[in-house]
């Protein structure tokens, strides 16, 4: 069992003091939610689970530690790993200051909200995992559980391709229709591992680069700047689609960034390692120019 | 920023035209031109007394790759009905690399846009030296009747 | 008791559109949206959405204005709506338009964008028989999920028809005008089933009034992610900035929605924020529902509708954090 060994070793950092706070995830308020827990006293590990509603990514978090004293230990799946990854090339988070649990990850799933328990081998498999194109951590200290092999990801480009596919009005329409629903409640912002500004541009600070109406026009400059800002730099978790409460296919812009970005200036995947610069932070002098 | 809206607000809302005269609507078109090449080159499209359609305003930025996909987006909302970034010739930038970037980075853009539902002409990027007056003109020439054949933009528009 | 087949509502619907603006929840959207003949209706549970933007929209433009050299004139943008009717609203939220009309419209003071339309608007409620969503714990909060009598006509659920009662004179002579489309029934109410989520809240107020410094919101703020997502979708949060959109010579205000668990939100000029970390602004969000709205009006600012519990990224369980202060141990 995953969780037996994730509280063993958080319980044996923990008491040798080699880190100052664990990060996994708890049960939530249904046996469908897992949800992020800090632990910081040996006694309380036991709250620590890992199961199949972990769907959370952690790496995030690692923002609020970044200049506190000591380590935080941190559970990382293949996107919590990549997310790690990515907030280390930024300079957001010191490899020497995080210590990596890896937790090679079969996918999340998740159940009919108000459904009784049940056997979690037949619920489908959250929106986000199913495309996944790492579920094995890339950077870790420790590894718990085995490596599991990588899903058919086919499909992941599917829902960009079926929107390319549409004229320009229409495309316009749909997107329409998405960013009318958008309440800005900057979930979306606020949870991506790619978006570590310390001050972001839409919030108020006098420069007003978006008006606080809610309308299309605001809610287009919000969503397209912030897929443009996180362009090179998304990791394909899906969190942002996840935890978007009006259900707007976030993951559709940018699995559109990184088709465009793959092959307009060759394959890259964020977060895979920290030496490779994200696509928008280099170049080369033989980029295609086709519109220039 | 000063952005805001003045300049591309002045001019009454192109609503207004009155059907059957679309010739005489004139697209308006704003330019972010590099302070070093295409900025100079407009200057000498100028001063070489070059007929270009009045149609584009420029915004003189240090270096192309100062423009961000933020000041296009803003740029649409205000009421253009195209945008043009423009600056040194690949391996010309005063700052060594800053034009490789913008290249990147509106390749992107422009595939963004079309994918939101505009239409790719509204959004071009071009390279214009210094000495290019006669490129100058002819890039603005070519845009403002690309234009006006698309007529008005309408789309993330948000004033009258 | 008089009753409506659940199949006749679109008759009725149909009917009185031609006097109302009618709005119903609607299944897509899941939200409260104009009525159309055919439209599909979410009439099994709440809306995703909460009703408050019928009274108090996200964007609403107050007044505008414009100069012509030094000449300077201001008009009023308050309009007042045709007569309108929400159909449909559940009891927790009929709950959470009595705790806008206390901040809206009372102690001496009356928002008149919020009266205009707050005024023009004929409620019609329905209710639940047990919880509609595993989120649900309206009846912790003292909330009947059955019946409510701050309406005008409410719906008891009988199964395959409602029964229809009216609750204000108003509701009284709708019932009377449309009696062609309501016969008598004899059928019961049935019992209201059982809430999975139940919480006591006794003395949680009081409690809270000595919790302000207490470590707890250090804990319980620790996986916030500080997003909008609960006070947007509460229907009771009613917090608003007050802006301006100037283009040349002309411009207008508007309010719009603001959240206070947004950084910006006590930023003041100067750059100092009294809320500077997620635990003051937490912190706050649960005072202001637990103890300073009680104190201040005597309701709880949660109607336990539920909402924030069933879309915050990371199951941020208001009822949780109630048990958690209820456990806490002041010395």
């Amino acid at each position: 069992m995953i969780t037996e060994k994730m509280r063993d070793v958080a319980k044996d950092l923990l008491t040798k003091g080699e880190v100052n706070m664990v990060i996994g995830w708890e049960k939530g308020t249904f046996w469908y939610n897992s949800t992020p827990v800090f632990i910081t006293k040996a006694e309380d590990v036991e709250r620590l689970v890992f199961d199949e509603f972990c769907t959370n990514n952690l790496a995030k978090y690692l923002l609020d530690y970044k200049t506190a004293e000591g380590k935080v230990a941190i559970f990382v799946k293949g996107c919590d790993a990549r997310a790690v990854n990515r907030l280390m090339q930024d300079q957001q988070v010191q490899r020497d200051k995080v210590y990596l649990l890896g937790i090679p990850c079969g996918g999340m799933k998740e159940a009919a909200p108000g459904t009784q328990p049940q056997a979690t081998e037949g619920l489908p498999l959250v929106e986000k995992c199913q495309n996944c194109t790492s579920p094995n951590p890339v950077v870790f200290d420790v590894l718990l559980g085995d490596q599991v092999s990588v899903r058919d990801t086919q499909n992941r480009f599917a829902a960009v391709e079926k929107l390319e596919a549409l004229g320009t009005d229409e495309k316009y329409a749909y997107w329409g229709e998405m960013f009318d629903k958008c309440i800005r409640c900057y979930a979306c912002r606020n949870v991506c591992p790619a978006c570590s500004c310390r001050e972001c541009a839409f919030d108020g600070n006098g420069l007003n680069w978006l008006g606080k109406q809610n309308n299309l026009q605001e809610n287009q400059m919000f969503n397209i700047t912030r897929a443009m800002h996180v362009a090179g730099r998304c990791i394909e978790c899906g969190e942002c689609e996840r935890v978007c409460p009006m259900d707007l296919p976030l993951m559709a812009i940018n699995r559109k960034v990184i088709k465009d970005l793959n092959e307009l200036f060759g394959a890259y995947e964020a977060g895979m390692d920290v030496e490779n610069r994200p696509p928008l932070g280099q170049f080369k002098l033989e980029d295609p120019e086709k519109f220039m | 920023m000063s952005l805001d809206t003045e300049a591309v607000q002045q001019q009454p809302a192109t609503a207004a035209q009155p059907e059957g005269a679309p010739q005489e609507w004139e697209p308006r078109i704003v330019g972010f031109a590099c302070n070093w090449c295409t900025y100079a080159g407009a200057d000498l499209a100028g001063l070489s007394r070059l007929q270009y359609p009045p149609s584009i305003r420029l915004i003189r930025v240090p270096c192309s790759g100062r423009v961000n996909p933020q000041f296009v987006i803003r740029a649409f909302q205000r009421g253009a009905d195209g945008v043009l970034v423009a600056g040194c010739h690949p391996g010309d930038c005063h700052y060594s690399t800053g034009n490789y970037f913008t290249r990147r980075r509106f390749l992107l853009m422009q595939n963004m846009l079309q994918y939101m539902g505009m239409d790719p002409r509204r959004f071009q990027a071009r390279w214009i030296s210094g000495s290019e007056g006669p490129k100058f003109q002819q890039v603005i020439t070519q845009m403002t009747e690309d234009i006006k054949a698309l007529g008005p933009n309408r789309k993330m528009r948000d004033v009258e | 008791m008089k009753a409506i087949a659940k199949t006749q509502i679109s008759e009725l619907l149909n009917q009185v559109a031609r006097e109302y603006n009618v709005l119903v929840p609607v299944a897509g959207a899941d939200k409260y949206a104009p009525y159309t003949p055919g439209i599909e209706l979410k009439l099994n549970s709440r809306t995703l959405l909460p009703p408050k933007d019928v009274f108090f929209p996200q964007t609403e433009k107050m007044y505008k204005f414009s100069t012509d050299g030094m000449e300077g004139s201001l008009d009023s943008l308050l309009t007042t709506p045709k007569p309108q009717l929400l159909f449909g609203i559940r009891p927790c939220d009929v709950k959470s338009i009595h705790c806008l009309d206390h901040v809206f419209l009372s102690k001496g003071f009356v928002d008149e964008f919020y009266a205009a339309k707050r005024d023009n608007t004929f409620l019609i409620s329905i209710g639940c028989n047990g919880p509609a969503e595993s989120t649900c714990f309206c009846q912790s909060m003292g909330i009947n999920p059955q019946d409510t009598d701050e309406v005008d006509v409410h719906l008891f659920d009988l199964g395959s028809q409602y029964g229809v009662v009216p609750k204000s004179a108003k509701g009284e002579a709708f019932v009377a005008k449309y009696a062609a489309l309501f016969a008598e029934t004899t059928e019961e109410v049935p019992a209201v089933a059982e809430f999975t989520l139940n919480l006591e809240l006794d003395g949680v107020s009081e409690k809270l009034a000595q919790m302000f410094e207490h470590p707890l919101w250090e804990e319980v703020s620790r996986k916030c992610i500080g997003c909008g997502a609960c006070t947007y979708l509460c229907p009771t949060c009613h917090c608003f900035d007050v802006s301006a959109r100037v283009a040349g010579t002309q411009g207008f205000r508007f309010r719009c929605w603001d959240s206070c668990m947004f950084s910006d939100y006590t930023r003041m000029a100067g750059g100092h924020n009294p809320r500077p970390s997620k635990k003051e602004r937490v912190r706050n969000r649960f005072l202001h529902k637990l103890q300073y709205f009680p104190e201040r009006y005597g309701d709880s600012l949660c109607t336990g509708c539920g909402r924030c519990l069933s879309k915050c990224p990371v199951n941020m369980d208001i009822t949780n954090i109630i048990k958690q202060v209820r456990e806490v141990d002041l010395v």
